[in-house]
């Protein structure tokens, strides 16, 4: 009965909040109010949300996704006993943000009780919508919603013995458009109306044990993944004429289990610390799939399909880490890890196809095995209080297997076979460097070779340069970086390169008036050249190889913040700007060969997004703000990727009261 | 023991030989412990709201030894202290403290969870930032973790092109509170990657253990399938994807679906599976057609597919 009339109670004691709303505007008297030996302190933001969208009305649902009605904001809820000797808990924490049909919801919540138990949980929702124009087209449209809740429950959180148990499980459901092609492949593609119903659970169980300095964890997973996803043409589809799908039904139930154990000893004494970790996750997937379709094929004939997939996929997983930090001295450290991970891959189906005149059947297997070793050195020296140098090794060697085969039913199988391995070698050094007081300056590169990558965008011949320097005086920060990625897998017929380099510069000042000014700026420019090769032409298709993929990328992104608190109001202004400035063409230039226009079409992307708020915030009492907000999104293509330009201008805005009581 | 630690000191030994120093913290003066009342006489604002603070457990509990108790838990015995009348040569004082002393004093009691085991190696540990940078012990504005900001305000801190990133069009939506930089990041320092060539840091966390972060949201590309994608499990998710935050659809590196793939399905070299290369599209593509211009328009299960080698289906 007293934790019902502390609920209610709670409902009126006064307490300092920071919603995301109202970012970091506090009302009401700090420190909350005292009732039964425990602090009270909450606050509730209602208001409602609008939005009016012009343009592309799914890119903004994609990028953005705000709408019209009335929402809870933001809240939060916390009651804490005064001291640490409460009866059936000593805290309880909530927060709140979104709810009431935002796109994006989120609950938190904790719950413990000193030495006895502590109670963790978060519960997400995304709203995710996207409209799928430039990779499919538009049929591949999704309006789902991602759910995900996460429980984790610790007895003894103090001592020695501590015991963990936790439940997660993440959902994914919603109407979507997928896309079948029927009869062969230059036949239409058709788009099918799927209903996507996913489900994963997990379920954690486990222990840490402390003995004079070392930490044993163990801990046991059980996962559980199925998926109910259907799909369906209910009113014929006409195609290309005398193209028909008249009717189509898939279904596919998928259920996949994925048991795993980790066990993890740490140790840390004085002058070494030891971490060493064994992991296994099992995985399962078994599924039985069936697809109907029936219609007319683009040569006019009349054609009926059917088929028929089930089998079983394997996973396991296998990983082991044994990491020492060495501390001969006070101002050195050495480090070395070794990790082994073994990844095998193994499925099989029967695959079955009835057509009107003709069954057949065929038996598939497919392995792929991935043997991972990699070990890392790493040694720091402080020189001083103010100076220290480091560097590295970093070793690696990956072993793939690989096995495809298949066969009519009945034929014994055959296939291909293959064994790589690849080695990877990098060594890293860098500085952490105090010249004056307040000024930081960090600096470290990395140099790699890869003697066998998996891909032609792999990393091959590589290196990394990062850069930063901090200076912090006072109220003020200012900072600016440099990263520089270089990747050359350049090989006899065709080459890949990826280079990318990134500038920022970031500035903080916080004025005693309550005038505070937020900045950065960042410039990310990637250009990239990969050698391809592809089939165009009619009737006949033939192989171009002569071509690159060219890719330039140059983003310049800035982000602005002012804030001015006053005795009655508070005023925030913000702005955020993403500006592809693309390659510097300001057109589309008609090329010599058609298959050459393709390529140079989508060689760069430019366009402008950007997004400036303003937030007022005005205390009315001392228990009672009024807030408003107002913020535009703008979104220009410069051209078109492939046929599709998706502007949008969108303004949106909230108003609300926060009342904390 | 003692041989583990003879053999541990022989692969050490050529460093060794560098001068030492004793820790500053070693060699602090013979002080007496206080308890946190004499402490709250002079810092009553502190001490009025210490009871919010997840440190005031040790206090609760009454049964922790003084140097791991309030207010001297961390800032050491206060004796000295309190017989100078404050002042922070007599205390030990956060901000005089050097990242190591800082790190090794939480370190003192949250070396116990999972999360921070491999903190002596993380990527922020070896660029001096250390538990302080992030974490306000007295002026918190969260309401967990005592972060000194909102989760992803203190990242940006840093990491700009971070922040620029999710303020792209398309992006997690970390800006937007459902997403957090820790359900993919362990700040604290993690495992190597089972993934990829297992070297890099990133400071990214293993979902399940010991795979890719991306799979503990879309666990429908985690199979296990019949016919796996082999570049997603080899190079991983970042292969084709921009973890954070992109200009052009899907977080996809390229503005359109069939660069990405033909930058690797180009048929050269020794690449692939099978050391034949990645193999070229099929002869019956005409790429002058648009429907083969979105290669997952009938790839559609192109992250894995039980039914079908091409992924079809």
């Amino acid at each position: 009965m007293s934790f019902l009339k502390l609920f209610l109670f709670s409902a009126l004691a006064a307490v300092p909040v920071a919603l995301a709303q109202t970012d970091g505007v506090t009302v009401g008297p700090a420190g909350g109010a005292t009732y039964a030996k425990y602090n009270v302190s909450q606050a509730w933001e209602l208001g409602y949300r609008f939005a009016s969208v012009g343009g592309d009305e799914g890119k903004y649902r994609s990028d953005v996704n705000y709408r019209n009605g009335l929402r809870l904001l933001g809240s939060s809820l916390a009651i804490r006993s005064l001291e640490g000797h409460g009866k059936w808990f000593d805290e309880i924490v909530m927060t709140t943000a979104g709810l009431g049909n935002d796109p994006y919801q989120s609950t938190t919540l904790r719950v413990q009780k000193n030495r006895l138990y502590r109670y963790d949980m978060l519960w997400r929702q995304n709203a995710y919508f996207n409209p799928g124009l430039v990779v499919s087209g538009g049929l591949h449209q999704e309006d789902l919603t991602h759910r995900w809740q996460d429980h984790d429950l610790t007895l003894l959180p103090q001592s020695a013995f501590r015991i963990h148990a936790g439940y997660g499980r993440t959902t994914l459901n919603g109407p979507a458009l997928t896309t079948a092609q029927y009869f062969d492949s230059r036949s239409d593609i058709f788009p099918i109306f799927q209903n996507v119903r996913q489900q994963y659970n997990e379920y954690r169980l486990g222990f840490d044990a402390s003995v004079r300095g070392f930490r044993l964890t163990v801990q046991r997973r059980w996962e559980f993944f199925r998926e109910d996803s259907s799909a369906s043409v209910i009113t014929p589809e006409v195609g290309t004429v005398p193209t028909v799908l008249n009717g189509y039904q898939a279904n596919g139930p998928y259920r996949g289990t994925a048991p795993g154990w980790m066990g993890n000893l740490n140790g840390e004494l004085s002058w070494i610390t030891v971490n060493a970790r064994a992991t296994y996750a099992g995985g399962t997937g078994s599924f039985s799939q069936n697809y109907m379709a029936t219609g007319t094929d683009r040569f006019g004939s009349l054609q009926s399909q059917q088929i028929a997939v089930s089998g079983t996929g394997n996973r396991p997983v296998l990983t082991g880490d044994f990491n020492v930090t060495l501390f001969p001295s006070s101002r050195l450290s050495v480090i070395n890890n070794t990790s082994v991970a073994n990844t095998r891959m193994d499925g099989a189906n029967s695959f079955t196809q009835f057509s009107p005149f003709s069954v057949f059947t065929t038996i598939n297997f497919q392995f792929l095995g991935v043997r991972l070793f990699a070990n890392a050195t790493d040694v720091r020296y402080r020189a001083s209080k103010k100076f220290d140098v480091f560097g590295g090794f970093r070793y690696a060697d990956r072993l793939i297997r690989s096995t495809e085969e298949g066969a009519a039913a009945g034929s014994p199988l055959s296939g291909l076979s293959a064994e790589q391995s690849n080695h990877t070698t990098a060594g890293v050094a860098g500085i952490n460097w105090l010249p004056v007081t307040g000024l930081r300056l960090h600096v470290e590169g990395e140099m790699g070779r890869n003697d066998n990558p998996f891909t032609p965008a792999s990393l091959a011949k590589f290196h990394t340069i990062k850069a930063r320097t901090q200076y912090r005086k006072k109220n003020t920060t200012l900072g600016a970086a440099y990263q520089e990625n270089y990747n050359n897998n350049s090989i006899v017929i065709t080459s890949y390169s990826s280079h990318a380099r990134t500038y920022s510069a970031d500035a903080s000042w916080m004025a005693k008036s309550g005038l505070s000014f937020d900045a950065s700026y960042s410039k990310l420019h990637l250009d990239s050249l990969g050698g391809i090769a592809f089939f165009a032409g009619a009737p006949r298709s033939s192989l171009v190889s002569n071509l690159n993929s060219v890719y330039a990328s140059n983003i310049h992104a800035l982000n602005l913040g002012v804030r001015i608190a006053a005795r009655k109001a508070d005023l925030f202004l913000g702005y955020s700007l993403t500006k592809d400035a693309g390659d510097g063409r300001a057109a589309l230039a008609t090329q010599t060969t058609a298959a050459g226009q393709v390529i140079y079409n989508v060689q760069t992307f430019p366009l402008l997004y950007q997004a400036p708020l303003v937030r007022v915030s005005v205390k009315i009492s001392e228990k009672l703000r009024w807030n408003a907000g107002y913020q535009y999104y703008g979104y220009r293509e410069d051209f078109g990727l492939l046929s599709q330009n998706q502007g949008y201008r969108a303004n949106t805005g909230y108003t609300s009261l926060l009342w904390a009581f | 023991m003692r041989f583990i630690r003879v053999i541990a000191c022989l692969v050490a030994l050529p460093f060794v030989a560098l001068p030492q120093t004793a820790s500053p913290l070693k060699a602090a003066p013979p002080n007496q412990y206080i308890g946190n009342d004499q402490c709250g006489i002079c810092h009553v604002e502190i001490a009025k709201d210490f009871f919010r603070n997840p440190h005031y457990k040790s206090i609760a509990s009454g049964k922790e030894a003084p140097e791991k108790t309030g207010c001297e838990g961390c800032h050491g015995a206060g004796g000295n202290h309190l017989a100078a009348g404050g002042g922070q040569a007599t205390i030990r004082a956060f901000s005089q403290m050097t990242p190591a002393q800082i790190i090794d004093t939480c370190l003192g009691c949250h070396s116990k969870d999972l999360s921070r085991a491999n903190i002596r190696r993380s990527a922020h540990t070896e660029a001096d930032v250390v538990c302080t940078n992030c974490h306000s012990v007295h002026h918190s504005t969260t309401p967990k973790f005592l972060l000194a900001k909102k989760q992803s305000e203190l990242c940006y801190q840093c990491h700009a092109p971070i922040r620029a990133q999710f303020d792209m069009p398309v992006k997690h939506r970390v800006n937007e509170g459902v997403v957090q930089c820790t359900d993919c990041h362990n700040p604290h320092g993690n495992f190597a990657a089972s993934w990829r060539t297992g070297t890099g840091s990133n400071l990214v966390t293993a979902s399940h253990e010991n795979e890719e972060p991306c799979l503990k949201c879309h666990a429908d590309k985690r199979g296990p399938f019949v016919f796996e994608h082999a570049s997603v499990r080899v190079e991983g998710c970042s292969g084709c994807h921009m973890p954070h935050g992109s200009t052009n659809a899907k977080l996809l590196k390229r503005p359109v679906v069939f660069t990405v793939c033909l930058e690797c399905h180009n048929g050269a070299g020794t690449f692939g599976r099978e050391n034949l290369g990645v193999f070229v599209q099929s002869a019956s593509h005409n790429m002058l057609d648009p429907k083969y211009q979105r290669c997952t328009s009938c790839h559609v299960k192109i992250h894995g597919s039980n039914s079908d080698p091409r992924f079809l289906r």
